[in-house]
């Protein structure tokens, strides 16, 4: 038995890192989004924080929401990502990089109570159903998207997807294509337990 | 390019530890290879177990003590490493140990 799981290991191993396949299959499961249109609101899904200092997703997303502001899209947008135990939170960076890089203060909220996709949704249509912004442009990675998109849909929101490529789709080197592999495992057995809790 | 200069790195290695290990009579390379099939396969158990146990173990933390522990924390690489640890002592533990060798 050990044997024969080794065997399936290895020959998945192969297939994963040395051939396409990883590629092929993320393109399987992750729809291309169309260009964004114009929305209410840009919302920018947390990705994590260490000590203060933003995830490389974090830092990608936080950047394509911002990109999508400074093109007109949207003339709210909102950071979220919780709290780091006696840091600043991910969604105050967030908002603070986005200060820096042009979007004016007051075209930009900050929401960090949010620890789960779900609880997002939540906490983003409390903030901005009161504003009357229903429709909004989600930035989040490629992978997370359709969980992400159903659960905000599933809150009340109007979602436009503009994803956000945190993994080359084409990866050619093994290590690109086991990490595209990974995040795929990941994003499947979130969407099962969302499933088998009632979330989606 | 990268995916056949580590295919053909570890082909020289491979070669190279096959000749050395040539010199040595009545040891078979299927043997080994099987042991290193079964070795891995404790490790894809052992992961499965420590992922099967960490998402039961966080949801348990959140709903008994209002705590929340995150889901992605059993996505951690640590977690592989550990699994291989624990695969191989597994694995060793597991074999009849030769009486012929001396005990440290």
């Amino acid at each position: 038995m050990p044997r024969a799981a080794g065997g399936v290991v290895v020959t998945l191993f192969a297939a994963l890192a040395f051939t396409p396949l990883a590629g092929l299959l993320h393109r399987a499961l992750v729809a291309p989004a169309p260009p964004p249109g114009h929305a209410q609101a840009i919302v920018v899904l947390g990705a994590g924080v260490d000590r203060g200092v933003l995830t490389e997703a974090s830092l990608r997303r936080a950047l394509g929401g911002i990109a999508l502001f400074r093109r007109g899209l949207a003339p709210l947008l909102v950071m979220l990502g919780p709290d780091d135990p006696g840091q600043r939170t991910e969604a105050d960076i967030r908002v603070e990089l986005a200060v820096d890089l042009g979007v004016p203060p007051a075209a930009v909220l900050s929401e960090a109570r949010g620890r789960t996709t779900r609880e997002e949704a939540r906490l983003s249509w409390q903030a901005l159903s009161a504003r009357g912004a229903r429709r909004i442009l989600l930035v989040t990675g490629g992978q997370h998207m359709p969980r992400a998109a159903a659960l905000f849909r599933r809150a009340g929101f109007d979602v436009v997807p503009a994803p956000v490529e945190e993994l080359p789709a084409g990866a050619t080197r093994p290590q690109g294509r086991l990490e595209l592999a990974r995040g795929l495992l990941r994003e499947l057995v979130a969407r099962a337990y969302n499933r088998a809790a009632g979330y989606l | 390019m990268e995916t056949a200069f580590i295919l053909v790195v570890v082909a020289l290695t491979s070669a190279l530890a096959l000749a050395i290990a040539r010199r040595q009579p009545h040891r078979r390379l299927a043997a080994a290879a099987g042991r290193a099939l079964e070795a891995v396969g404790f490790i894809a158990l052992f992961l499965l177990s420590n992922v099967a146990v960490g998402f039961a173990l966080a949801l348990a933390l959140r709903a008994t003590t209002g705590s929340f522990v995150s889901l992605y924390v059993n996505d951690d690489v640590s977690l592989l490493v550990l699994s291989v640890l624990q695969a191989l002592v597994w694995q060793s533990w597991r074999e009849p140990e030769d009486p012929a060798q001396p005990r440290g």
